[in-house]
Protein backbone atom coordinates (compact mmCIF):
# COMPACT_ATOMS: atom_id res chain seq x y z
CA UNK A 1 0.00 0.00 0.00
CA UNK A 2 2.13 2.88 -1.02
CA UNK A 3 -0.12 5.70 1.19
CA UNK A 4 1.54 3.97 4.35
CA UNK A 5 4.99 4.21 3.04
CA UNK A 6 5.50 7.39 5.55
CA UNK A 7 8.83 7.20 7.93
CA UNK A 8 8.44 8.28 11.62
CA UNK A 9 10.27 11.34 12.96
CA UNK A 10 13.38 9.54 14.07
CA UNK A 11 13.35 7.13 11.25
CA UNK A 12 13.61 10.24 8.40
CA UNK A 13 16.71 11.61 10.39
CA UNK A 14 18.68 8.11 10.46
CA UNK A 15 17.77 7.22 6.39
CA UNK A 16 18.54 10.89 5.64
CA UNK A 17 21.79 10.47 7.83
CA UNK A 18 22.43 7.17 6.20
CA UNK A 19 21.82 8.84 2.86
CA UNK A 20 24.40 11.21 3.14
CA UNK A 21 26.98 8.94 5.26
CA UNK A 22 26.53 6.55 2.02
CA UNK A 23 29.06 3.42 2.26
CA UNK A 24 30.57 5.09 5.68
CA UNK A 25 27.66 4.34 7.35
CA UNK A 26 27.84 2.24 10.40
CA UNK A 27 26.45 2.79 14.04
CA UNK A 28 29.38 5.09 15.33
CA UNK A 29 29.58 7.57 11.91
CA UNK A 30 25.26 7.60 11.90
CA UNK A 31 25.05 9.08 15.80
CA UNK A 32 27.73 11.11 15.25
CA UNK A 33 26.26 13.27 11.86
CA UNK A 34 22.92 12.89 13.60
CA UNK A 35 24.34 14.74 16.97
CA UNK A 36 26.37 17.00 14.19
CA UNK A 37 23.50 17.97 12.11
CA UNK A 38 20.41 17.90 14.77
CA UNK A 39 22.90 19.41 17.98
CA UNK A 40 21.20 16.49 19.87
CA UNK A 41 22.46 13.59 22.13
CA UNK A 42 21.76 10.47 20.55
CA UNK A 43 22.23 7.30 22.40
CA UNK A 44 23.33 3.91 19.33
CA UNK A 45 20.96 1.89 21.39
CA UNK A 46 18.29 4.30 19.58
CA UNK A 47 20.13 3.83 16.07
CA UNK A 48 20.13 0.29 16.21
CA UNK A 49 16.26 -0.18 17.49
CA UNK A 50 15.42 2.23 14.60
CA UNK A 51 17.46 0.44 11.99
CA UNK A 52 16.48 -2.50 13.12
CA UNK A 53 12.58 -1.50 12.75
CA UNK A 54 13.55 0.10 8.87
CA UNK A 55 15.39 -3.34 7.80
CA UNK A 56 12.46 -4.87 8.97
CA UNK A 57 10.13 -2.53 6.71
CA UNK A 58 12.46 -3.35 3.72
CA UNK A 59 13.88 0.42 4.15
CA UNK A 60 17.58 -0.26 4.74
CA UNK A 61 20.16 -3.31 4.64
CA UNK A 62 22.93 -4.01 6.22
CA UNK A 63 25.94 -6.20 5.72
CA UNK A 64 28.76 -6.74 8.22
CA UNK A 65 32.55 -5.72 8.02
CA UNK A 66 35.99 -6.82 8.68
CA UNK A 67 36.80 -7.16 12.31
CA UNK A 68 39.11 -4.01 13.78
CA UNK A 69 41.37 -3.93 16.75
CA UNK A 70 40.30 -0.49 17.65
CA UNK A 71 36.84 -2.52 18.35
CA UNK A 72 37.81 -5.32 20.24
CA UNK A 73 37.71 -7.10 17.21
CA UNK A 74 34.71 -6.57 15.97
CA UNK A 75 32.81 -6.15 13.12
CA UNK A 76 31.47 -3.06 12.04
CA UNK A 77 27.85 -3.74 10.70
CA UNK A 78 27.20 -1.25 7.36
CA UNK A 79 24.08 0.09 6.86
CA UNK A 80 22.80 1.02 2.81
CA UNK A 81 19.01 2.80 2.11
CA UNK A 82 17.46 0.56 -0.46
CA UNK A 83 14.98 1.81 -2.95
CA UNK A 84 11.98 1.61 -1.18
CA UNK A 85 14.03 3.25 1.69
CA UNK A 86 14.34 6.33 -1.26
CA UNK A 87 10.87 6.29 -1.91
CA UNK A 88 9.76 5.94 1.53
CA UNK A 89 11.99 9.38 2.21
CA UNK A 90 10.48 10.94 -0.63
CA UNK A 91 6.86 10.42 0.22
CA UNK A 92 7.61 11.28 4.01
CA UNK A 93 9.36 14.61 2.44
CA UNK A 94 6.37 15.07 0.01
CA UNK A 95 3.70 14.55 2.49
CA UNK A 96 5.60 17.21 4.95
CA UNK A 97 5.64 20.06 2.00
CA UNK A 98 2.09 19.56 1.23
CA UNK A 99 1.56 20.04 5.07
CA UNK A 100 3.61 23.00 5.33
CA UNK A 101 2.34 24.64 2.27
CA UNK A 102 0.00 28.21 3.12
CA UNK A 103 1.88 27.92 6.33
CA UNK A 104 4.37 31.09 7.53
CA UNK A 105 6.11 28.87 9.52
CA UNK A 106 8.42 31.99 10.87
CA UNK A 107 5.19 33.60 12.37
CA UNK A 108 4.54 30.30 14.04
CA UNK A 109 7.83 30.21 15.39
CA UNK A 110 7.84 33.32 16.47
CA UNK A 111 4.73 32.29 19.23
CA UNK A 112 6.42 28.89 19.92
CA UNK B 1 48.81 -1.24 22.43
CA UNK B 2 48.96 -1.19 26.23
CA UNK B 3 48.40 2.26 26.51
CA UNK B 4 45.45 1.51 23.97
CA UNK B 5 44.04 -1.59 25.73
CA UNK B 6 44.48 0.47 28.50
CA UNK B 7 41.65 3.40 27.36
CA UNK B 8 39.72 0.23 25.54
CA UNK B 9 38.54 -1.06 28.83
CA UNK B 10 34.71 0.86 29.52
CA UNK B 11 32.89 0.38 33.11
CA UNK B 12 32.28 -3.38 33.05
CA UNK B 13 28.78 -2.80 34.88
CA UNK B 14 27.66 -0.79 32.28
CA UNK B 15 28.75 -3.46 29.72
CA UNK B 16 27.37 -6.33 32.03
CA UNK B 17 23.99 -4.21 31.94
CA UNK B 18 23.79 -3.45 28.12
CA UNK B 19 24.46 -7.36 27.76
CA UNK B 20 21.19 -7.63 29.44
CA UNK B 21 19.30 -6.14 26.70
CA UNK B 22 20.73 -6.41 23.35
CA UNK B 23 20.10 -9.02 21.08
CA UNK B 24 22.34 -11.59 19.72
CA UNK B 25 22.22 -9.88 15.73
CA UNK B 26 23.28 -6.43 17.56
CA UNK B 27 25.35 -7.27 20.32
CA UNK B 28 28.90 -7.32 18.51
CA UNK B 29 27.70 -4.05 16.72
CA UNK B 30 26.64 -2.22 19.64
CA UNK B 31 29.63 -3.14 22.09
CA UNK B 32 32.12 -2.54 18.77
CA UNK B 33 30.64 0.98 18.50
CA UNK B 34 30.48 1.97 22.03
CA UNK B 35 33.95 0.48 22.50
CA UNK B 36 35.31 2.69 19.74
CA UNK B 37 33.77 5.52 20.53
CA UNK B 38 34.91 5.48 24.15
CA UNK B 39 38.35 4.60 23.19
CA UNK B 40 38.38 7.60 20.92
CA UNK B 41 36.74 9.39 23.87
CA UNK B 42 39.35 8.28 26.39
CA UNK B 43 42.41 9.36 24.83
CA UNK B 44 40.83 12.90 23.90
CA UNK B 45 38.89 13.86 27.05
CA UNK B 46 40.60 11.30 29.39
CA UNK B 47 39.08 7.87 31.10
CA UNK B 48 36.72 9.55 33.66
CA UNK B 49 34.65 11.63 30.80
CA UNK B 50 34.49 8.82 28.53
CA UNK B 51 33.53 6.76 31.37
CA UNK B 52 30.54 8.65 32.18
CA UNK B 53 29.82 8.84 28.76
CA UNK B 54 29.60 5.36 28.34
CA UNK B 55 27.21 4.95 31.77
CA UNK B 56 25.00 7.96 29.69
CA UNK B 57 24.46 5.51 26.52
CA UNK B 58 24.28 2.97 28.47
CA UNK B 59 21.16 3.96 30.15
CA UNK B 60 19.78 5.50 27.06
CA UNK B 61 20.34 2.58 25.29
CA UNK B 62 18.89 0.15 27.60
CA UNK B 63 15.63 2.17 27.53
CA UNK B 64 15.57 1.89 23.88
CA UNK B 65 16.31 -1.50 24.05
CA UNK B 66 13.45 -2.43 26.39
CA UNK B 67 10.72 -0.60 24.15
CA UNK B 68 12.36 -1.73 20.79
CA UNK B 69 12.27 -5.40 22.46
CA UNK B 70 8.60 -5.15 23.67
CA UNK B 71 7.40 -3.77 20.17
CA UNK B 72 9.11 -6.45 18.86
CA UNK B 73 7.39 -9.41 20.35
CA UNK B 74 4.33 -7.76 21.90
CA UNK B 75 2.53 -10.67 22.32
CA UNK B 76 4.51 -13.41 23.45
CA UNK B 77 6.45 -10.69 26.04
CA UNK B 78 2.63 -9.87 27.75
CA UNK B 79 1.98 -13.81 27.56
CA UNK B 80 5.09 -14.53 29.68
CA UNK B 81 4.37 -11.64 31.80
CA UNK B 82 0.64 -13.06 32.20
CA UNK B 83 2.01 -16.30 32.71
CA UNK B 84 4.44 -15.24 34.86
CA UNK B 85 2.25 -13.30 37.15
CA UNK B 86 -0.31 -17.01 37.93
CA UNK B 87 3.15 -18.82 38.25
CA UNK B 88 4.00 -15.87 41.11
CA UNK B 89 0.36 -16.18 42.27
CA UNK B 90 0.41 -20.01 42.52
CA UNK B 91 4.22 -20.50 44.08
CA UNK B 92 3.92 -17.25 46.54
CA UNK B 93 1.70 -19.65 47.79
CA UNK B 94 3.11 -22.58 48.75
CA UNK B 95 5.43 -21.68 51.22
CA UNK B 96 2.54 -20.41 53.89
CA UNK B 97 0.38 -23.96 52.33
CA UNK B 98 3.14 -26.43 53.45
CA UNK B 99 3.94 -24.33 56.77
CA UNK B 100 0.15 -24.05 57.73
CA UNK B 101 -0.01 -28.36 56.58
CA UNK B 102 2.86 -28.63 58.86
CA UNK B 103 1.31 -26.87 61.83
CA UNK B 104 -1.73 -28.09 61.66
CA UNK B 105 -0.48 -31.55 61.52
CA UNK B 106 2.06 -31.27 64.30
CA UNK B 107 0.00 -28.75 66.58
CA UNK B 108 1.17 -30.44 69.63
CA UNK B 109 4.47 -29.79 68.65
CA UNK B 110 4.54 -26.33 67.86
CA UNK B 111 2.73 -25.43 71.31
CA UNK B 112 5.33 -26.67 72.88
CA UNK B 113 8.16 -25.10 70.84
CA UNK B 114 7.30 -21.83 70.04
CA UNK B 115 10.58 -20.23 69.60
CA UNK B 116 10.92 -22.80 66.77
CA UNK B 117 7.67 -21.82 64.89
CA UNK B 118 8.58 -18.08 65.20
CA UNK B 119 12.19 -19.07 63.42
CA UNK B 120 10.01 -20.96 60.51
CA UNK B 121 7.50 -18.26 60.04
CA UNK B 122 10.74 -15.66 59.62
CA UNK B 123 12.13 -18.09 57.78
CA UNK B 124 9.30 -17.47 55.39
CA UNK B 125 10.33 -14.63 53.79
CA UNK B 126 13.70 -15.92 52.04
CA UNK B 127 11.96 -18.72 50.76
CA UNK B 128 9.16 -16.34 48.97
CA UNK B 129 12.11 -14.21 47.64
CA UNK B 130 13.63 -17.68 46.08
CA UNK B 131 10.30 -18.48 45.04
CA UNK B 132 10.17 -15.18 43.10
CA UNK B 133 13.87 -15.75 41.96
CA UNK B 134 12.64 -18.97 40.30
CA UNK B 135 9.17 -17.55 38.96
CA UNK B 136 12.38 -14.94 36.90
CA UNK B 137 14.10 -17.72 35.77
CA UNK B 138 11.34 -19.40 34.32
CA UNK B 139 9.75 -16.26 32.53
CA UNK B 140 13.41 -15.82 31.42
CA UNK B 141 13.80 -19.26 29.83
CA UNK B 142 10.14 -19.34 28.01
CA UNK B 143 11.00 -16.05 26.57
CA UNK B 144 14.33 -16.84 25.10
CA UNK B 145 16.07 -13.61 23.61
CA UNK B 146 13.86 -10.98 25.58
CA UNK B 147 14.32 -12.09 29.16
CA UNK B 148 14.95 -8.77 30.68
CA UNK B 149 11.86 -7.61 28.72
CA UNK B 150 9.77 -10.28 29.99
CA UNK B 151 10.63 -10.00 33.32
CA UNK B 152 11.01 -6.23 34.05
CA UNK B 153 7.48 -5.89 32.44
CA UNK B 154 6.17 -8.74 34.81
CA UNK B 155 8.26 -7.12 37.60
CA UNK B 156 6.56 -3.37 37.02
CA UNK B 157 2.84 -5.13 37.10
CA UNK B 158 3.82 -6.15 40.47
CA UNK B 159 4.95 -2.71 41.46
CA UNK B 160 2.25 -1.02 40.22
CA UNK B 161 -0.39 -3.63 42.18
CA UNK B 162 1.95 -3.27 45.27
CA UNK B 163 1.89 0.54 44.55
CA UNK B 164 -2.12 0.90 44.78
CA UNK B 165 -2.06 -1.65 47.61
CA UNK B 166 0.30 1.16 49.80
CA UNK B 167 -1.82 3.72 48.67
CA UNK B 168 -5.28 1.99 50.14
CA UNK B 169 -2.89 0.95 52.96
CA UNK B 170 -1.97 4.63 53.45
CA UNK B 171 -5.49 5.89 53.72
CA UNK B 172 -6.80 3.09 56.29
CA UNK B 173 -3.82 2.65 58.80
CA UNK B 174 -0.59 5.04 57.62
CA UNK B 175 2.09 3.11 59.77
CA UNK B 176 1.70 -0.34 57.68
CA UNK B 177 3.17 0.79 54.78
CA UNK B 178 6.64 0.51 56.50
CA UNK B 179 6.08 -3.12 56.93
CA UNK B 180 5.07 -3.24 53.22
CA UNK B 181 8.03 -1.56 51.95
CA UNK B 182 9.67 -5.58 51.89
CA UNK B 183 7.27 -6.64 49.32
CA UNK B 184 9.21 -5.11 46.55
CA UNK B 185 12.04 -7.38 47.19
CA UNK B 186 9.63 -9.53 45.13
CA UNK B 187 9.16 -7.80 41.70
CA UNK B 188 13.56 -7.26 42.20
CA UNK B 189 13.61 -10.68 42.98
CA UNK B 190 12.00 -11.89 39.72
CA UNK B 191 13.94 -9.01 37.95
CA UNK B 192 17.56 -10.96 39.23
CA UNK B 193 16.21 -13.80 37.80
CA UNK B 194 15.62 -13.06 34.67
CA UNK B 195 19.42 -11.21 34.58
CA UNK B 196 20.56 -14.38 35.74
CA UNK B 197 19.15 -16.43 32.99
CA UNK B 198 20.38 -14.12 30.82
CA UNK B 199 23.91 -13.55 31.87
CA UNK B 200 24.24 -17.79 30.96
CA UNK B 201 22.61 -17.45 28.14
CA UNK B 202 24.29 -14.69 26.26
CA UNK B 203 27.31 -14.80 23.77
CA UNK B 204 30.37 -15.18 25.08
CA UNK B 205 31.76 -12.78 22.65
CA UNK B 206 30.23 -9.78 24.28
CA UNK B 207 32.04 -9.82 27.45
CA UNK B 208 35.22 -12.23 26.93
CA UNK B 209 36.27 -9.09 23.97
CA UNK B 210 36.10 -6.24 26.95
CA UNK B 211 38.50 -8.24 28.98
Amino acid sequence: MPGRDYLGEFEHIVVLALMHLADRAYGVTVRQEIEFRTKREVSIGAIYATLDRLEAKGYVRSRLGDPTPERGGRSKRFFHVTAKGVEAVNCTQRALQKMSEGLDLGFIRSYS
Amino acid sequence: MTSQAYLGQPPRPAVWLINLFTTHKNAESIFGDLLEEYSSLASKSGVSFAGRWYWRQTVKTIAHLFGSGYRAAPWSTTAAAVGGFLLHRFVSGLPHKLLSAVTDRYLAFWSTHFNAYIWVLKGMTPVHLIASLFVGCVIALAAKGREMVATITLALVLCALIGSAMVWVATHWPLGIVGMLWTFADPFAIVVGGALVRTRRSPAITLAKHV
